[in-house]
């Protein structure tokens, strides 16, 4: 959704007005790769053949960066020695789904399903999740009966 | 078609391959010596140019007795508004995809955005399934309207 946001140049907008509500927008380790590292990979493969294509995606970046530097997006460590059985069980849950071996699955999913309930449990509020993703919403309900979470209805992405 | 008539104005743009062209459109089957001896350009420049122009083929070659002879290569250059437009506008990742995986791999896309809209699957499992990274799966949604329906 970080993405979508960024591309349509809303994310500037969309954090401040979060932050303002008083939420605090948050995203695991591994996601943070997917909006710096893996773009900023895929852009140098397409230099050659799409520069205007790939210097936008490195400006995208960079105030993605931006933003993250200014706290307006907190990069959380999953505390893997206490949450590790959860990791374990969101990974075989999504392998199955998949129909791939458990270390297939990308990181990204079973990270943030543990950060999700990493935050109820310190903070036993109750936490939001920003998405269009129904798989992931749906991966997310076996923990409904562990993890207070809802999905925030006011993102808009158009 | 637009990344051909970038390749061709790079080179053109130098000076020094411009005349290599133009010489060898005049004599034509000259070897890298003669270039640099007529054109008075250093013998491994010579051969940087010709590389680079044989490989945005705008210069020919081939062996003969053991010597290696260069000619024009067949292209026309059409500098109009249209394709200068064409070779600036911006691309997109849905252009890169479509130029990587062909009509096939946007149809095998569809089928995979259908099943992740219906929640048999995330979009990082989406993303895996067609063998790209989550960023290029959540441009692509955005671009082709899929995030939003």
């Amino acid at each position: 959704m970080l993405i979508v946001l960024k591309r349509k140049g809303k994310l500037e907008e969309y954090l401040k007005r979060k932050r303002d509500e008083g939420y605090e927008v948050l995203i695991p380790k591994a996601i943070a790769r997917e909006l710096l590292d893996e773009p900023r990979k895929y852009a140098e493969e397409v230099k050659k053949t799409s520069p205007a294509l790939a210097s936008n995606i490195i400006n995208s970046v960079e105030r993605m960066n931006v933003a993250i530097k200014q706290g307006l997006i907190k990069v959380k460590t999953v505390n893997y020695r206490k949450y590790s059985e959860i990791m374990d069980n969101v990974r075989r849950h999504l392998s199955q789904l998949e129909a791939k071996p458990e270390h297939a699955v990308k990181k990204g999913d079973p990270e943030l399903i543990t950060i999700i309930v990493q935050l109820y449990d310190k903070s036993r509020e109750k936490v939001f999740v920003s998405t269009k993703d129904e798989g992931l919403l749906k991966a997310l309900k076996p923990f409904e009966k562990r993890v207070e979470y809802e999905v925030l209805e006011s993102v808009q992405l158009n | 078609m637009a990344e051909r008539t970038t390749s061709i104005l790079k080179a053109i743009g130098n000076p020094n391959k411009a005349r290599i062209i133009a010489h060898l459109a005049k004599h034509k089957g000259e070897t890298a010596e003669d270039l640099s001896r007529h054109l008075g350009y250093p013998l491994p420049t010579v051969y940087k140019y010709l590389r680079e122009l044989e490989a945005a083929r705008m210069v020919e070659s081939e062996v003969k007795d053991r010597n290696q002879l260069y000619y024009p290569g067949d292209f026309k250059l059409i500098v109009s508004p249209e394709n200068l437009m064409e070779m600036l506008e911006e691309q997109s990742v849905t252009d890169v995809y479509r130029a990587k995986f062909g009509d096939e791999g946007m149809q095998r896309f569809k089928e995979v955005v259908e099943k992740a809209k219906a929640g048999k699957m995330t979009f990082r499992q989406a993303a895996s399934t067609l063998g790209i990274t989550y960023y290029e799966f959540v441009s692509l949604l955005d671009e082709t309207g899929a995030v939003n329906e």
